[in-house]
């Protein structure tokens, strides 16, 4: 997926997420209004200082940190304090995205993380949860309405207390957004037409789930059938299988490795939950398979290589790239300090021009390779290599 | 500081990096010495003060004891006995501050003895090169004081976020983040603080480059 494909789908899931959030507002009040705009905010300042103090370029296109941020807020119950929205959003965005090299590399689902870190420091108020049109205070969020959210209940052994019809609506105690499973099967429908997303990774997570749900039923006395669906509309499921699950940056870009993701999930979401201490199984599981990203995708297509397999061979090719790309290592570092120096300065700053020399010399021989930190595949080569050729015939 | 004296760190950067153990090459940010103990247990201002009363009596005397040893041994003596002079000084140190700190001591739990195999204390029987008493004085001193500043640092800031106190006075009254009172959350402070940390070495090496061949252009 290209930048700008990914930054059509996140403006898409941000529609999408005002939707929900407009739902959750009529259930629980202007206070979620309050909530996604906090959050909102938190993660735009936080966005700018960041790449200010990386001194990188900040893309005011690039709305993944907003998007996470609204994510995991409509996750949360709508009395939760704004000061764990804040700290959540800041630690996501700071150590979650920025420090893992920023926008469109960054390993781990941003609204998973988030979640789990509110979860592991604030579990008491991340789980509660708060009865439909309850009275909640605008600002600090008290109210005496709350009670155990419906997948606590299934995990402690209970059955929640309410119809199919109403939990399709999300008309009953929980998260502020990720309730609504009518209107998320609507929205993911949509977006899957409309090729916003794709269907791979959603459609495998659910079936798999729901089939996990139907042969290992967790809640006696019900029949599988009814097991399926207690497990499927509670916990945020739905939510999670079209909003996290479908970010494109963490996830793997080919179809087969897109449902081998989303089966793995499944099967560890569904562990997580039926042995986890936390509800929110789901998003634990989804952290753990990020870190398996990478290897579902090779594992998947064999034409896959690893850079860093070929460079630890030492053969004489290997070991002529590896000075190659610590030339271009030393002449960026030089270029840029270069760069810094002062005016008068920066003739006594020598090795620049010569590596970048060196370089230019030994482009020929590095066409075929591109360097990366993750893995490259054969097709991408050989497209680089064409559209180099087509650089050069252009040029003459 | 004045113009020459950017020259002279410049010319003699390594040199100045190897004395500075407090801010240049702090044995826990810039080395990732003795992090264990930090993470594990320096959960407070407490047991910070406890961690560095510990590591003032084990670092120095067991290297000034090694010295005052192995002075007419050859090296792998030394590397022999370093652990085992650790080791000894450790069963007086626990002894004593056992004695006068009383049941605190145990919070540190494990942590305390393992302090005795960290690479911060013993690392240093590496050395092929026998040191002077005095030398190992200065040295174990400049480490202490390097360790000192890093685990009370970062205990203040976990101190502050887990419990909203600092040395048990209240000053927030909520817990702006509970998990850094885990091993977890003292993993990512300690990895946040190192960060700034080694940002600002950075800043500092690059000002002081750029001053020096500004100095020399002009001289």
């Amino acid at each position: 997926m290209t930048s700008i494909q990914r930054k059509n789908h996140d403006k898409s899931m941000l529609w999408a997420i005002f939707a929900l959030a407009l739902c959750g507002s009529v259930l629980h009040g202007a206070r979620v209004w309050l909530l996604c705009a906090v959050a909102t905010v938190t993660a735009k300042v936080v966005d700018v200082l960041v790449s200010m103090i990386r001194r990188t370029d900040y893309d005011a296109t690039d709305h993944s940190s907003e998007l996470a941020a609204l994510i995991f807020t409509l996750m949360l119950p709508v009395n939760i304090p704004v000061y764990v929205i804040v700290v959540s959003v800041v630690l996501t965005i700071y150590v979650g995205k920025h420090m893992f090299g920023g926008r469109d590399v960054y390993p781990f689902n941003l609204a998973a993380l988030a979640m789990c870190c509110a979860a592991v420091n604030w579990p008491d108020k991340v789980f509660s949860a708060v009865v439909p049109f309850a009275k909640v205070d605008f600002f600090s969020g008290y109210t005496a309405q709350t009670t155990l959210s419906n997948a606590s209940l299934i995990k402690a052994g209970g059955v929640p207390p309410y119809n199919t019809v109403d939990m399709l609506l999300g008309n009953y105690p929980g998260a502020m957004g990720a309730d609504f499973v009518l209107v998320i099967v609507v929205i993911g429908l949509f977006m899957i037409l409309c090729r916003k997303i794709t269907w791979h990774i959603p459609v495998t997570f659910l079936i798999t789930c729901g089939a996990i749900a139907y042969i290992f039923p967790r809640i006696y006395g019900f029949s599988r059938l009814e097991s399926i669906q207690l497990e499927m509309l509670n916990g945020s499921v739905f939510f999670v299988a079209l909003f996290m699950l479908a970010d494109p940056v963490t996830t793997p870009k080919t179809p087969k490795a897109k449902i081998v993701f989303g089966f793995v999930t499944a099967v560890l979401a569904m562990i997580f939950r039926y042995v986890g201490s936390f509800d929110i199984g789901t998003c634990f599981a989804l952290l753990l398979v990020n870190t398996l990203d990478g290897y579902i995708e090779r594992m998947v297509s064999g034409d896959r290589i690893k850079v860093a397999d070929v460079a630890g061979e030492d053969t004489e090719e290997n070991k002529r790239e590896k000075t190659v790309h610590r030339k271009i290592f030393t002449a960026e570092k030089t270029e840029k300090t270069k760069e810094k120096a002062p005016k008068g300065q920066k003739e006594k700053i020598r090795g620049a021009s010569d590596a970048m020399d060196l370089i230019s010399e030994t482009e020929d021989n590095i066409d075929n390779v591109i360097y990366s930190t993750r893995t490259i595949s054969i097709e991408e080569i050989l497209k680089a290599e064409e559209e180099q050729k087509r650089k050069k015939g252009g040029k003459k | 500081m004045k113009n020459k004296d950017y020259s002279y760190l410049y010319a003699n950067w390594d040199d100045t990096v190897r004395r500075r153990k407090v801010t240049l090459s702090n044995p826990v940010f810039m080395k990732g010495l003795a992090l264990a103990p930090i993470v594990v247990a320096g959960t407070s201002v407490h047991n910070g003060l406890l961690l560095c009363i510990a590591v003032f009596f084990l670092l120095t005397p067991t290297r000034v004891i090694t010295s005052i040893i192995t002075r007419r041994m050859s090296v792998p003596f030394k590397t022999f006995f370093y652990p085992f002079v650790s080791a000894i000084v450790f069963a007086f140190v626990y002894y004593y501050m056992y004695r006068y700190l009383g049941t605190s001591v145990l919070m540190l739990g494990v942590y305390l003895p393992i302090l005795v195999i960290d690479p911060l204390i013993v690392k240093n029987f590496e050395k092929t090169r026998k040191e002077s008493v005095l030398y190992s004085i200065i040295n174990g001193l400049r480490n202490t004081m390097g360790f000192a500043v890093a685990c009370m640092t970062v205990c203040v800031i976990r101190e502050f976020l887990a419990f909203g106190t600092i040395g048990g006075i209240k000053l927030v009254g909520v817990s702006l983040l509970p998990m850094a009172q885990y091993s977890f959350g003292g993993f990512l402070i300690v990895a946040l603080v190192a960060g700034l940390w080694s940002a600002a070495v950075k800043n500092y090496k690059y000002r002081v480059e750029v001053e020096a061949l500004h100095n020399e252009r002009h001289s």
